[in-house]
């Protein structure tokens, strides 16, 4: 009884001989405690106006007039098969139901708690969206809605679009 | 009633006309005595060498491996060769102290102690190199089967390497006990003579209650025979275990069968070379002429003859085979045609002579009873030894399969550093053990005083008429046994004192 462990629940245990514990590369979302890098983050920004392989840059300004263009003119450059619909449906069962409802009535969970208020169902007449706003609007926002261009990517977010247009035939009770 | 009978033609065993309690008195006068200078100023540079090479491997081991003259090409020299080396040293104490019991060998009664002392102090250092040739030695204890949180996580044991570690560790324990056993009655015998209460309770600790009784006795010899019985399959196994380090890689001069009696050949010659170094010096500085004999050095001298022989046997093996093999890269192992002309070729004519020509003059017999030269010898097989193994070791490694890795190796202060203090450790221990230990098993040798030692023999010689002796002479087969016990009551003085003893 007299042995006590030296474990603190707060802070970091003991270590023996920490050989290659510590990284000695950069990681990705380290801290960096070094003058190299501002900010002392080990993740820096590309310089602006750089193209990586495999990505384009989205061509629609994040403006009014944006996304009336896009709104018009941007369609899905993915067909509309089973397959991408589902793994439409499982992205936005992650990432938009929680506000937009599993139905797209604009009643998802924190609508119901009524910590988010004015979230417009897919069938909004005044609001009539297309595939390009669809697309649009996850890649800036709009309004209250933040962007959701970090979370997806465009295949995916084309994939949720495909999706979105579903439940809105659903609650205009289209056929599929 | 006793009669004796041991034929005429063997040397005494014990010289100077020594009673039991001259043995004691021999025995215990290092130990009760005070060091000399000689001892103090001996013992300093044996210290200051450890001390040296404890700094070389804390060196070592704080700043890494390449502190060595080791390459990629040559991952193993003058650690492993020092272990091999060390390993070797030790098995003579073993040989000496179980298998020449199970052959009855008495002479090495007055050597056994200290061959087994030497055993325990050279596998000592020889257990260091494992350890600091690591290149992460803090976590050597991965190499025992320890239940972990790593899922369990075990040894491999089909590695030579960690068979190692069993053969040295069981061997270094089995040898200690054999070797404390042993040393039960001498100790008792110290604590029994000791004035100053404190040698008095030092060795009333050491010597565990030793009394002496006949039922002590009894099993005292049954458990030196069972234990004689384990360490000599030991001392075979252990330096086989060391020798499959070698022979079961596929390094041409390495992947060779005749590896493990060869290896365990040339550990009895090397233990033996240091064995003679060691108690030629000994008997000198503390007067134990009259128990290690000029017999002792000359019994030894033949084990070297033979073992040398054995080991000269199997370089000629080897050489042979490198070449009837008929595979290219066979000459470039250590004893090939192209060792004997490479680069390294004074190592391989070093083995040759230290190993080969200078142990040939113990076949004269002259040489052999000669005490300076056989003093030489052994240090030259101790030497040669060491390249054996250097041999075995660099040269093998040195010239592989592919010319673009092959490469050269020197050691570096540090690696030279290590190897003279495991010399300054050892003797170290070896100093400290000769001036509080009982050197000579004296229990042992007054078994032998009354058979072989030269006093009795003289008053057998007077008393026992010659036609007694010329009797059993001739019939010594057909007569038996029987033959030599046939009593000569009244005329034997010896017999009557053998009585006086046995009921004191």
């Amino acid at each position: 009884l007299v042995a006590v462990s030296c474990f603190q629940e707060k802070g970091r245990n003991y270590q023996y001989f920490p050989n290659m514990y510590k990284s000695a590369s950069y990681e990705t979302y380290l801290e960096y405690d070094g003058d190299l890098f501002e900010n002392g983050q080990e993740a820096k920004l590309p310089v602006e106006g750089t193209v990586s392989r495999g990505w384009m840059p989205y061509e629609y300004e994040d403006s009014n007039e944006g996304y009336q263009n896009a709104k018009a003119n941007l369609s899905n450059p993915l067909p509309y098969t089973e397959d991408n619909v589902n793994e439409g449906k499982a992205l936005y069962t992650i990432y938009c139901a929680i506000c937009h409802g599993d139905k797209g009535d604009g009643k998802g969970t924190l609508a119901q708690r009524e910590k988010i208020l004015g979230i417009p169902a897919y069938n909004d007449a005044g609001r009539a969206i297309t595939e390009g706003s669809i697309y649009h609007v996850m890649f800036y926002g709009l309004n209250n809605m933040g962007s959701y261009a970090v979370q997806t990517n465009e295949f995916e977010r084309w994939q949720i679009a495909h999706y979105v247009l579903d439940l809105k035939r659903n609650l205009n009770g289209e056929p599929q | 009633m006793s009669s004796h009978y041991e034929a005429p033609i063997r040397e005494p065993l014990v010289t100077g006309n020594k009673s039991y309690h001259d043995v004691t008195v021999d025995v215990a006068a290092p130990v009760e005595g005070k060091a000399n200078k000689s001892w103090w100023l001996v013992f300093s540079i044996a210290l200051v060498a450890f001390l040296w090479g404890l700094g070389c491997i804390i060196y070592t081991v704080s700043t890494g491996i390449g502190s060595w003259g080791l390459n990629k090409t040559i991952g193993w020299a003058w650690d492993i060769t020092n272990f091999v080396w060390w390993v070797g040293i030790g098995h003579a104490g073993t040989l000496i102290s179980a298998v020449l019991l199970l052959f009855r060998q008495k002479w090495r009664m007055a050597v056994n102690r200290s061959a087994e002392a030497m055993t325990i102090f050279a596998v000592v250092q020889a257990g260091l190199f494992p350890i600091i040739h690591m290149g992460r030695p803090w976590l050597a204890y991965w190499v025992l089967p320890i239940p972990n949180q790593f899922g369990s996580l075990w040894v491999n044991f089909n590695s030579p390497l960690l068979w190692d570690v069993f053969a040295i560790s069981t061997y270094l324990s089995v040898s200690l006990v054999f070797w404390w056993t042993g040393l039960l009655p001498d100790f008792a015998m110290i604590r029994d003579r000791a004035t100053k209460p404190f040698q008095k309770k030092i060795y009333g600790i050491l010597s565990f209650g030793w009394s002496g009784r006949a039922k002590d006795w009894q099993r005292f010899e049954e458990v030196s025979l069972v234990l004689a019985g384990l360490a000599t399959p030991l001392v075979l196994s252990v330096h086989t275990i060391v020798s499959f380090d070698f022979a079961t890689s596929l390094v041409p001069g390495w992947h060779s069968t005749i590896f493990p009696p060869y290896f365990v050949a040339g550990a009895i010659f090397s233990g033996f070379a240091m064995v003679q170094t060691l108690l030629i010096t000994m008997r000198k500085v503390i007067n134990l002429e009259n128990y290690i004999t000029i017999l002792h050095i000359e019994y030894m001298n033949k084990v070297i003859v033979l073992t040398g022989g054995i080991v000269s046997v199997a370089y000629i093996t080897e050489y042979f085979i490198g070449w009837y093999s008929g595979i290219s890269y066979e000459n470039y192992t250590y004893l090939s045609f192209g060792a004997a002309t490479g680069p390294y070729a004074w190592a391989f004519w070093a083995l040759i002579t230290c190993n080969f020509i200078v142990p040939l003059t113990l076949w004269i017999k002259k040489l052999r009873r000669n005490i300076v030269w056989t003093f030489f010898v052994a240090l030259v097989i101790n030497i040669g030894m060491w390249f054996e193994r250097f041999d075995i070791i660099v040269i093998c490694l040195s010239k592989g399969r592919t010319p673009s890795s092959w490469a050269m190796f020197s050691p570096t202060f540090i690696d030279i550093g290590t190897f003279v203090g495991t010399i300054g450790f050892f003797f170290v221990l070896f100093l400290l053990y000769a001036r509080t230990f009982p050197v000579i098993a004296q229990a042992e040798v007054k078994t032998i005083l009354k058979s072989s030692g030269d006093k009795y023999k003289k008053l057998r010689e007077e008393h026992v008429s010659d036609d007694h002796i010329g009797e059993v002479e001739e019939f010594p087969a057909s007569g038996g046994p029987a033959a030599n016990t046939e009593a000569h009551e009244g005329e034997d003085d010896l017999n009557s004192e053998d009585k006086n003893n046995k009921n004191n």
